[in-house]
């Protein structure tokens, strides 16, 4: 065998950081631009909003990403959103303490999640076919429990934490940073997290290295359904309402921010810090898009031709390998 | 659509060769597939091509039907010059092959894969009634038992290889490679295979047929052409011929590629096999001591892979037992196996034995993470001093260990694969075509690893259908033929010839 190539040297690390300082360096451009061109965008209160918004979509879009690590999808992400802003606040209205309703909510959660595993791994049902069934009864289910209203008259302790901020940083914030931390040592640093990469690269293979294969996905729809819940809560706390149609479209969101941030939809590429740059940028084109009174439907045009151009540049590097 | 017989009206020329390969040459990174292979084709010819596997029988196959570019050589088209570099072009001149894999749709019907590609239309709408009676026209004509309207999924595998070959005879084709047609056929389905193949000869058709069945061959064939480790060995006429002859031009090899094997102490037993079904193989009957080698030699879908997959935990067994270490084994999956001391070295390092995507380091400690993690976390450091240890004890070329294992050679690959398994540790390796796509060299050191692993007192069954390797590693050697063992020989107890003879079954 000769000498490997310059270009196998460049491993697939590196082109992910290089995708990663792209991205960022593209969302540097656009808050630059957008700070010159409006006198609202780089205020203290825009600013603090942009990252409330963005911390919601993170936290989706994290749990997204470990699913698509696998090779997998949630399309249910979103209803669960509005399901757990639902059920959160149902409890919260019964009397039920915070740390309960709360605790409860995030239980209801990875029992989804668990019940995605095993139609996935029992059942032989596509991951795609599975969460969009879940999609449909979730949504159902919290327009059910609701009658399609809102559930407003939330006990002040709950809505006041969205509101607050820790040490200079909105609460909201610090949410993202619970969430990341752990999952970026999970996905990185862990044995579980390695067989979550190995099984999106070859099930088989991972299967004949002895990894148990069945509690990786079950382990990963889990995460993804506990983090759609979490963000369910905190968008019941933000929004001061449960309301079932909360989180409609959220999982669109949630795939273009993981894609954007590098995730690939065959599995094993993908990371935490992607994600959460590609909740930024999401977020930042519609800010920015409010911001210069641009039509809103453009920022939903806008974010399908930035996902097209972005997977057709990382299909490009896959093909010339 | 009637049988249209050698694409355009036939031209005299002066040599009544149709297709002529000359000098022709395949080289992969690490491999030489095809070496300088001078062979003509004649114009209304059955011709029969033998050779174990890995002779070069399917690159020869892949280049004339343009899915493989050849690296040296011409190619003769009634006498002219032709690129053949792409299946179109093949397609165009009227080649078209048989595969052993169907390239057909399974969900459609007989009819619709009759006519893919080239449906019938009028504004745009298919004429669905009309492609049907005209497929079963087709089909009738043929002889074959067969309804155009049924779903290609609902028929038998040998059914559906029927209807691929009167696909390719209704296309007008001028030659047809049929590879290992009857493997799955009924005598029935062979009867009206053989049939049809005879009238394609009489209407002038070449027909390049690839079999391990020599009564096949001797039956249908007018000269056969006899492949061995990438160099054509022989090309006869089939009277001149007996299959005795071509068993040995098929194992005949060349004396300085001889693997010495190293005499090592056989100790106390480790594995006992007794009467071992399951899918796809039965009544499985084995011993493997500590430093032995076990050969199992069988060709593809012989049963032997099966068992040994079994034996890993990856299927279940039916009937039987299996001790180890004595203690008796029942791997209810593959971490079972694992933990009682067997590795599985897979055929597939593609889709079962790496993870493609990830880099040399994470592949080599996948099976090991329990030994590296410390409270669920990677000792990384730990990790990367042990990646390094094993680059060099088994030289894996690889400029670091973050690079993906995919962007290696073969040979690389494998030595990854095989140090996956090194690293974890075990006593009874189970390696499947343990040098297939791998070069001379590395060959040669994937079988001193091996000899290692006896010194230290380990077990190994090595699988493989390419018999010069089991015949030169295993102290014990079964052919497996139909799901069981046939035969059992010990070192060079029994020639070569009759060791395939065992497992090809004439």
């Amino acid at each position: 065998m000769s000498a490997i190539s310059l270009e196998s040297r460049r491993s697939l690390f590196n082109t992910a950081m290089l995708l990663n300082l792209t991205l960022f360096l593209l969302l540097g451009a656009m808050w630059l631009g957008l700070a010159l061109s409006t006198d609202t965008f780089w205020t203290a209160n825009n600013i603090t909003n942009l990252f409330r918004q963005t911390a919601l979509l993170s936290v989706i879009a994290i749990g997204q990403t470990v699913v698509i690590i696998t090779g997998g999808i949630d399309l249910s992400v979103g209803a669960m959103v509005g399901f757990s802003s639902v059920i959160v606040s149902l409890m919260l209205k019964a009397g039920y303490p915070i740390p309960v309703a709360v605790g409860a909510t995030l239980a209801l959660g990875a029992i989804v999640g668990l019940y995605h595993g095993f139609a996935i791994r029992r059942l032989g049902i596509p991951p795609f076919i599975i969460t969009l069934s879940s999609l449909s009864v979730l949504t159902g289910a919290g327009l059910l429990l609701t009658g399609g209203s809102t559930i407003s008259g939330l006990p002040p302790e709950f809505t006041s934490f969205s509101r607050g901020s820790f040490a200079g940083v909105p609460n909201l914030f610090w949410m993202v940073i619970v969430v990341a931390v752990p999952i970026y040592l999970l996905l990185n640093h862990t044995a579980v997290g390695r067989h979550i990469f190995a099984v999106g690269s070859s099930p088989e293979a991972a299967r004949l290295s002895g990894i148990n294969v069945d509690r990786t996905v079950y382990l990963v729809y889990a995460i993804s359904s506990t983090l759609a819940a979490l963000t369910g809560v905190l968008t019941a706390s933000r929004i001061s309402i449960g309301l079932a149609t909360t989180g409609m479209g959220w999982e669109l969101q949630s795939i273009a921010a993981s894609v954007i941030g590098g995730a690939s939809l065959f599995g094993a590429i993908g990371g935490v810090a992607g994600s959460l740059l590609g909740a930024m940028a999401l977020t930042t084109i519609n800010n920015g898009a409010n911001l210069l009174n641009v039509n809103p439907f453009w920022q939903q045009i806008i974010t399908g031709l930035l996902i097209v151009v972005i997977v057709y540049f990382d299909q490009l590097r896959r093909t010339r390998r | 659509m009637n049988i249209a017989v050698g694409g355009d009206p036939v031209v005299e020329t002066s040599t009544d060769d149709l297709l002529r390969l000359e000098a022709v040459d395949k080289r992969f990174a690490g491999t030489h597939a095809l070496r300088s292979i001078h062979l003509d084709f004649r114009q209304g010819e059955v011709h029969a091509i033998v050779g174990e596997n890995g002779a070069g029988k399917s690159t020869l196959i892949k280049i004339l039907t343009g899915a493989y570019v050849r690296t040296g050589g011409r190619i003769l088209w009634k006498g002219r010059e032709v690129a053949l570099t792409t299946p179109k072009e093949a397609h165009a001149l009227g080649i078209h092959a048989v595969h052993q894999e169907m390239m057909l749709c399974p969900h459609l019907t007989v009819a619709a894969n009759l006519f893919l590609g080239e449906e019938k239309t009028s504004n745009g709408f298919m004429r669905s009634s009309e492609m049907s009676r005209a497929a079963q026209r087709a089909i009738d004509d043929l002889g074959f038992d067969l309804d155009a309207r049924s779903l290609l999924s609902s028929l038998s595998i040998g059914r559906q290889q029927l209807v691929a070959a009167a696909r390719a005879a209704l296309h007008g084709s001028s030659l047809i490679i049929f590879d290992e047609p009857t493997a799955y056929l009924t005598r029935g389905e062979t009867d009206q295979l053989f049939a049809l193949i005879r009238r394609l000869k009489a209407s002038g058709v070449t027909v390049v047929y690839i079999s391990h069945r020599m009564e096949e061959i001797f039956e249908l064939g007018d000269r056969v052409s006899v492949l061995r480790d990438g160099n054509l060995v022989s090309t006869r006429n089939i009277c001149d011929t007996n299959p005795a002859q071509l068993v040995t031009d098929m194992v005949a090899r060349p004396v300085g590629d001889a693997h010495h094997k190293e005499a090592i102490e056989i100790g106390e037993p480790l594995l006992s096999v007794e009467g071992l079904s399951g899918q796809g193989f039965h009544d499985i009957s084995l011993s493997v001591r500590r430093g032995e080698i076990v050969g199992l030699f069988g060709l593809i879908g012989s049963g032997r892979s099966e068992f040994a997959r079994a034996l890993f935990g990856r299927t279940r067994v039916s009937a039987g037992t299996i001790n180890k270490s004595g203690a008796p084994l029942d791997a209810r999956n593959e971490a079972d196996a694992i933990r009682a001391g067997i590795a599985l070295i897979p055929e597939s390092r593609r889709h079962e034995g790496l993870c493609m995507g990830l880099d040399v380091r994470s592949n080599l400690s996948l099976a090991n993470l329990p030994q590296l993690t410390r409270f669920g976390f990677i000792d990384s450091s730990q990790e990367r001093r042990d990646a390094a240890d094993w680059i060099k004890t088994l030289r894996i070329v690889t400029a670091t260990d973050r690079i993906p294992v995919g962007h290696l050679s073969g040979g690389n690959q494998q030595k990854v694969l095989i140090g996956k398994w090194l690293y974890h540790g075990a006593d009874l390796y189970i390696f499947d075509e343990p040098t297939v796509g791998v070069d001379v060299a590395t060959k040669a050191e994937i079988y001193r690893t091996i000899a290692g692993l006896l010194r230290q007192g380990a077990g190994v069954i090595v699988i493989s259908s390419y018999l010069p390797e089991v015949y030169d590693l295993a102290d014990t050697l079964h052919v497996f033929r139909r799901g069981t063992i046939v035969t059992t020989h010990r070192f060079k107890a029994a020639s070569q010839d009759e060791i395939l003879a065992n497992a090809i079954g004439t």
